[in-house]
């Protein structure tokens, strides 16, 4: 990375992420990302007081509040804060204060996503962490579920990554850059995922769902609802693949975002 | 005096749409006025000259450099945008330190030039508060601050006087002129002469994306009092007020209306007809509601120019 990218990226990365930190966006997302908390408090306090149905904590966890973060949490975040790393400034018409500094326009946009990133990936790993702990409270002796747990949350940032710069990209694109999100968030990977064969490879959350703990094997039980369908790769295929997708619509965003004139409607 | 800015045959096409055609000019340092109507190809102008925007033909040199791309010369230009946007999440001085951020200073010196410029328009004691809740007038302010807190050479500001109220007017107004006298090159923008024509005698007059007269203010003067001038008086006895005119040689028509108490007077020499109107009020002992010009705006000298 040139120099000047390197050191306009940190400028824009200090601008973003205190003000990022302190939105009312952001604000709203953390609250959302803690209602699975508050669903586990629902379904152990149901247990522990009120004799309910007891469900091992590890299969709600995975089969539940997993499915959530990963199937509709970070597709959500990462479209809303993907998107607005260009389209917040277009659309607030504060382009301007930025394009006219000695900063490159590369740097705005890995500054930007990278701010966002910084600040969409602990707002979900909390709420992983704490519905964790409350669902297997009884268990956390056992050492086999902090790997669980630990893998987990790799695969959840890494998806933020992934899908955040994807949306980075569509946000420099499309003027309607959300709506065409939606389309591929809730359309495209939710309904192409489920296709058999190789057709499904043409998804990011295939890879995700192949990096989950169990991936590799097809079983009933813990996953099942996730890995419903799933023909996986090889871990290291899909970090590997991740990581390329993640890098190539950066690298499209910044070429977009660079040779683009931006027009603020009156 | 050598030209700090100059442009070359510039043009920008938006698709179909012409924003600025065939523009060769060169400023130098002190204030240019650059008038014209909304949609003359102002704001267009401006973003050229601060790379902002790629010309469709033509070069812009800035201090003997091409602007696009050319980061050292971003650091020396200051630019005001017209429009009034803001990070309304942030207070006034987050606002002005996140900005000088982007330049290479060091935190100390971030901080000192945001309380030099926060003082300098007189937001010092407003700093702490949401952008959201400051006045327009404060905003305006605030904008033109982020453009010259990195003290820049060259101040670009696109129409920075609208919206506001007069007494904020005669303030940027000042701020405005006491750059001017540090030798640095101001080009502001407006669609209302009279703003201009307060701040500078060098206006560079842009309609429909050309260039139709740069030089001396006297030159616009002179083609508007070239151009006959309707004045409007409101008053209690218009009849009494137009018997007094009707041999002025000045005056060369009359016409009462719309309204019963209003007379209209069209006159070549504004000038004249201005000094000859107190004495003739205060002779027929007249209560004067409102004296307007309906045609003393832009529009009427650029329609006269065209040949309209």
């Amino acid at each position: 990375m040139p120099q000047h990218t390197w050191r306009s990226l940190r400028s824009i990365f200090s601008l973003f992420f205190p003000a990022g930190r302190k939105s009312r966006k952001t604000k709203v997302f953390f609250a959302i990302a803690c209602l699975p908390v508050l669903m586990a408090l629902i379904i152990k306090m149901n247990q522990s007081f009120f004799g309910g149905r007891t469900i091992e904590g590890m299969a709600v966890f995975t089969n539940i509040i997993m499915a959530f973060y990963l199937q509709f949490l970070i597709l959500v975040l990462a479209l809303f804060y993907g998107s607005s790393v260009c389209l917040e400034e277009i659309e607030g018409k504060t382009l301007t204060y930025l394009t006219t500094r000695p900063i490159s326009k590369s740097g705005i946009v890995l500054g930007k996503y990278a701010a966002y990133v910084i600040i969409v990936i602990p707002m979900v790993l909390a709420g992983v962490v704490f519905s964790f702990f409350i669902l297997n409270f009884e268990d956390l002796a056992d050492f086999s579920i902090w790997a669980v747990l630990a893998k987990d949350l790799g695969v959840l940032a890494l998806g933020l990554m992934c899908y955040t710069a994807f949306f980075t990209f569509l946000g420099t694109f499309f003027k309607r850059s959300i709506l065409f999100g939606l389309v591929f968030a809730f359309g495209w990977e939710n309904a192409v995922q489920y296709f058999p064969g190789s057709t499904q490879r043409f998804t990011i959350v295939h890879y995700l769902k192949s990096l989950l703990p169990g991936g590799t094997v097809t079983t009933s039980g813990r996953f099942s609802f996730l890995l419903f369908k799933l023909d996986p790769s090889p871990p290291l295929t899909a970090i590997v693949t991740l990581l390329i997708v993640t890098a190539v619509f950066l690298g499209l965003a910044c070429l977009l975002f660079s040779q683009k004139e931006y027009l603020f409607e009156e | 005096m050598t030209a700090v800015i100059e442009t070359k045959s510039l043009s920008k096409w938006y698709g179909n749409i012409l924003g600025l055609s065939d523009v060769t000019l060169e400023i130098e340092a002190g204030i240019t006025g650059l008038l014209g109507p909304n949609g003359a190809g102002k704001s267009t102008f401006m973003k050229l000259l601060t790379g902002q925007m790629k010309p469709s033909i033509g070069q812009v040199i800035v201090q003997g450099q091409k602007i696009r791309n050319n980061y050292d010369l971003y650091a020396r230009i200051g630019f005001c945008p017209e429009q009034d946007a803001f990070y309304e999440e942030m207070t006034g001085w987050e606002f002005l330190t996140s900005l000088l951020k982007l330049f290479p200073f060091s935190h100390a010196q971030v901080e000192a030039r945001a309380e030099k410029t926060l003082n300098i328009v007189e937001l010092w004691n407003d700093k702490d508060r949401l952008i959201r809740a400051y006045s327009r007038g404060m905003r305006q302010r605030l904008k033109f601050a982020q453009a010259i807190a990195h003290d820049p050479d060259i101040i670009i500001l696109d129409e920075p006087l609208n919206g506001l109220d007069p007494l904020g007017k005669r303030k940027v107004i000042r701020l405005i002129k006491d750059y001017k006298s540090e030798g640095k090159t101001i080009i502001v923008s407006s669609h209302v002469l009279p703003e201009i024509e307060a701040l500078t005698r060098t206006i560079i007059l842009i309609h429909q994306g050309k260039i139709l007269a740069q030089g001396d203010i006297h030159y616009i003067r002179d083609l508007i009092d070239a151009h006959p001038h309707i004045i409007a008086i409101k008053c209690n006895d218009p009849r009494a007020l137009a018997g007094r005119l009707v041999g002025e040689p000045s005056v060369f028509n009359i016409q009462f209306g719309p309204a019963a108490d209003t007379v209209l007077f069209e006159t070549k020499n504004r000038d004249r007809f201005f000094s000859l109107l107190p004495r003739l009020i205060v002779e027929n002992r007249l209560d004067v509601e409102e004296i307007t010009s309906p045609d003393d705006n832009l529009q009427a000298v650029f329609d006269y120019l065209v040949g309209k």
